[in-house]
């Protein structure tokens, strides 16, 4: 189902955007409220709920025992999807996965895999025989906005959270899976005709193209998306880079703090 | 039901593994309303199972052939998470959903006033979170609560409850352990205030007797259970008016 | 089992919920007769008027009923009519011959395009939900500045008051425009603070419009208003 958009929306976004004011009275790089919790279902090895503004999102981590590919005999693997199903919205509908659905999987999946924070060698159990598969899974409840972000957030803190399920496989004691760094995504939508942090619903409906960026730890870039119709401009580019740093720090926060507790 | 034999399911003090009684529930939480974008929806949590139903609509039934002229039709979607269960669920077509969200429809298109809304279709979505044995009852309890949240004219609430036979002994409210090494599952989806049933299925092996034991801790499951419901829509709107 | 009495004042109700014996009383919308009882269909609160049981549903979708004033958009246009989007479960048809301009056979396009908004009546709803909107009327007209807002339809009249007193001061306020459609659609045209205000105090009216307390909660809003001449 394809969503109207309203012209008059369209309008006052773009008259808002003029004096630099949002429809709910944010500031151009302002987050809304992020509730992040772990460890919220009792089958995941691993799992997060992401409350962001109206967006819910859950992850949870799975392991499974395979055999190794024929070309990397010692190691393991690690993959990221994400369901989009009809429950996130009214807009959603039924059937087999949506490209938008494939995009966030994949587009959340490179960020993490990229910045390297999961040493698939130690996926290993036997060299040639035995590694562990690890599957991220991200179930969105509710797409209010900044569905990406907020997916992102839930799968990188499910993963840190998650436990190595050695003793049901029968190869030793369960431990910790070690996870090395906290690649975080923040992305922006062009949203009368400037970009913005975290639209909500409204602002993505009136709004155009979007820029995903994801940074690990020492805020090197690890993975990109521009996606929706629209175009941008070098400079442009560099001043959401700038802001992502910031964002993506603050996010970082969120997850250590989780931890910590 | 899975193997039978050398799998203890009560203790020496009759009482079950988790400590509950025969006819003993495990611990209900229900919250309405928790999903801004639904028209209306729900949150269940029954023992270790965690399910969350959102309703859409109504809205006009597409495509036209399954539209009916004199009602609406409810359209359930009911899906395990891959993360639901101890071994990860491969998302995607899967025959025991199918058969699960059918019977869940029409279980709900038994008790919604269908006739209000020709040519209409509700979208009624069920997603398990967490499953522990007894995932389409909690769907249906989830659903029900989802669909009074979205303001749906209904004859009465639909209250799924299950109970089962462990060990020759029947019981209420089977957990995984139970279920899986059991004998019988026999859930129900049960309208509290007619006494009304409308979703049943069993496996297993009951006799009569047994049978209609396990029909009377049913019951009595599905009043204390529709309290819980009742208490949740209440509790999201009371104080509103004065 | 969960059984009201009659005689509170507000009680709110469950489906299937026993309200009180018949005895002679009506029933209205949300409830339904039953074996010597009143049972509730809705979620909601009871009323008892005229004789007449019925429950004041606290969640609905809007059904269109003819005369209804609406905010509505344009969802497709075809030669010689529109498809509107009335947020209710089905499109409204707005034909050639009710739109306010002379308009020639395929050229609907050329006055109103997919995304445009108008005030219109409802004409005609049959019990198939097909529904005729009209733009033939004082005031209907397409809308070319301002901001919609979505409130529940349930809390139309709230925002409007007993008398429509809660619209007058709101738009009093905020020195807006602002139109109240029945479909839960709300205009909203004047200055961009006044705008903004406008959005906090209708989510209010919304949520607290029908308590006691609204009154105070709304002159501790106007502090924040935006000054008249402002703008």
């Amino acid at each position: 189902m394809v969503a109207l958009v309203p012209t008059l929306l369209r309008q006052e976004l773009a008259r808002l955007a003029e004096s630099g004011a949002r429809l709910d009275g944010r500031g151009q790089w302002e987050a809304r409220d992020i509730v992040l919790e772990t460890d919220c279902l009792y089958n995941g090895e691993g799992s997060a709920k992401v409350v962001w503004g109206d967006t819910i999102i859950y992850a949870g981590v799975k392991f499974e025992m395979r055999t190794p590919w024929p070309d990397r005999p010692n190691q393991g693997s690690l993959m990221c999807s994400a369901e989009l199903r009809p429950i996130a919205g009214r807009k959603y509908e039924p059937g087999p996965p949506s490209p938008e659905s494939i995009e966030l999987g994949r587009v959340v999946d490179r960020g993490i895999r990229e910045s390297g924070c999961i040493d698939m060698e130690k996926l290993c159990i036997v060299p040639g025989e035995k590694v562990w598969g690890v599957m991220i899974d991200i179930h969105v409840l509710s797409d209010q906005g900044n569905m990406f972000d907020a997916c992102a957030l839930a799968a990188i803190a499910a993963l840190r959270t998650a436990i190595v399920p050695a003793e049901r496989f029968d190869v030793g004691e369960d431990y910790t899976l070690k996870v090395k760094s906290t690649p975080i995504m923040a992305s922006f939508t062009r949203v009368g005709g400037r970009y913005v942090f975290d639209p909500s619903a409204e602002e993505e409906l009136g709004g155009d193209e979007r820029i995903h960026i994801t940074l690990g730890d020492e805020g090197h870039l690890h993975s990109l998306q521009k996606g929706l119709k629209g175009v941008f401009t070098p400079e442009e580019f560099a001043e959401i880079f700038d802001v992502a740093q910031s964002r993506c720090v603050d996010l970082r926060k969120l997850v250590a703090n989780q931890e910590g507790n | 039901m899975g193997g039978y034999g050398d799998v203890k399911l009560l203790r020496e003090d009759g009482l079950r593994l988790d400590g509950r009684k025969i006819d003993e529930m495990r611990p209900i939480e229900i919250e309405a309303g928790i999903l801004p974008g639904a028209d209306g929806s729900a949150w269940v949590k029954h023992g270790l199972n965690i399910a969350v139903a959102a309703v859409y609509g109504p809205m006009e039934a597409h495509p036209r052939k399954i539209q009916r002229q004199d009602r609406c039709v409810i359209d359930v979607r009911y899906n395990m998470a891959p993360f639901s269960t101890s071994d990860r669920i491969r998302p995607g077509y899967n025959r025991r959903s199918r058969e699960i969200s059918k019977v869940t429809s029409e279980a709900l298109e038994s008790v919604v006033i269908c006739e209000r809304y020709p040519r209409s279709k509700i979208r009624v979505e069920i997603e398990i979170l967490s499953a522990e044995a007894g995932t389409r009852c909690v769907g249906i309890t989830a659903a029900s609560v989802a669909l009074a949240d979205a303001g749906i004219p209904m004859r009465d609430l639909l209250v799924g409850v299950a109970s089962g036979k462990v060990e020759d002994i029947v019981v209420l409210d089977l957990d995984k352990a139970e279920d899986n090494y059991g004998q019988a599952d026999l859930p129900v989806g049960i309208l509290p205030n007619t006494g009304e049933i409308a979703f049943l299925q069993m496996d297993g092996d009951l006799s009569p007797d047994e049978f209609n034991l396990a029909m009377e801790y049913n019951f009595k499951a599905a009043a204390e259970i529709h309290e819980i419901m009742v208490d949740a829509l209440k509790r999201r709107y009371e104080g509103g008016e004065n | 089992m969960s059984q009201g009495q009659i005689g509170a004042e507000l009680r709110l109700v469950t489906p299937g919920m026993a309200i009180g014996p018949l005895s002679g009383k009506r029933v209205g919308s949300g409830a339904l007769a039953q074996n010597e009882q009143i049972i509730a269909t809705r979620l909601g609160w009871v009323r008892e008027m005229n004789d007449t049981v019925s429950v004041d549903p606290i969640n609905a979708a809007y059904m269109p009923r003819s005369g209804d004033l609406i905010i509505a958009t344009v969802a497709e246009v075809r030669n010689n009519l529109w498809f509107m989007d009335i947020n209710g479960p089905f499109q409204g048809l707005l034909p050639m011959s009710l739109a306010p301009w002379k308009v020639e056979f395929g050229a609907a396009r050329q006055h109103m395009g997919v995304g445009d908004s108008v005030m219109a009546r409802v004409q005609e709803v049959d019990e198939c939900h097909n529904v005729v909107l009209t733009m033939k009327g004082v005031g209907l007209r397409r809308i070319n500045e301002g901001s919609i807002l979505s409130v529940p339809v349930n809390h139309v009249e709230r925002i409007r008051g007993n008398n429509n007193e809660t619209l007058l001061r709101l738009r009093e306020i905020c020195d807006c425009r602002i139109m109240v459609g029945d479909n839960g659609r709300v205009l909203v045209d004047g200055s961009p603070e006044g705008i903004s205000w406008a959005r906090s105090a209708i989510k209010l009216a919304g949520n607290s419009g029908h308590k006691q307390t609204f009154s105070a909660d709304l002159s501790a809003l106007e502090k924040s208003a935006p000054k008249r001449g402002d703008a």
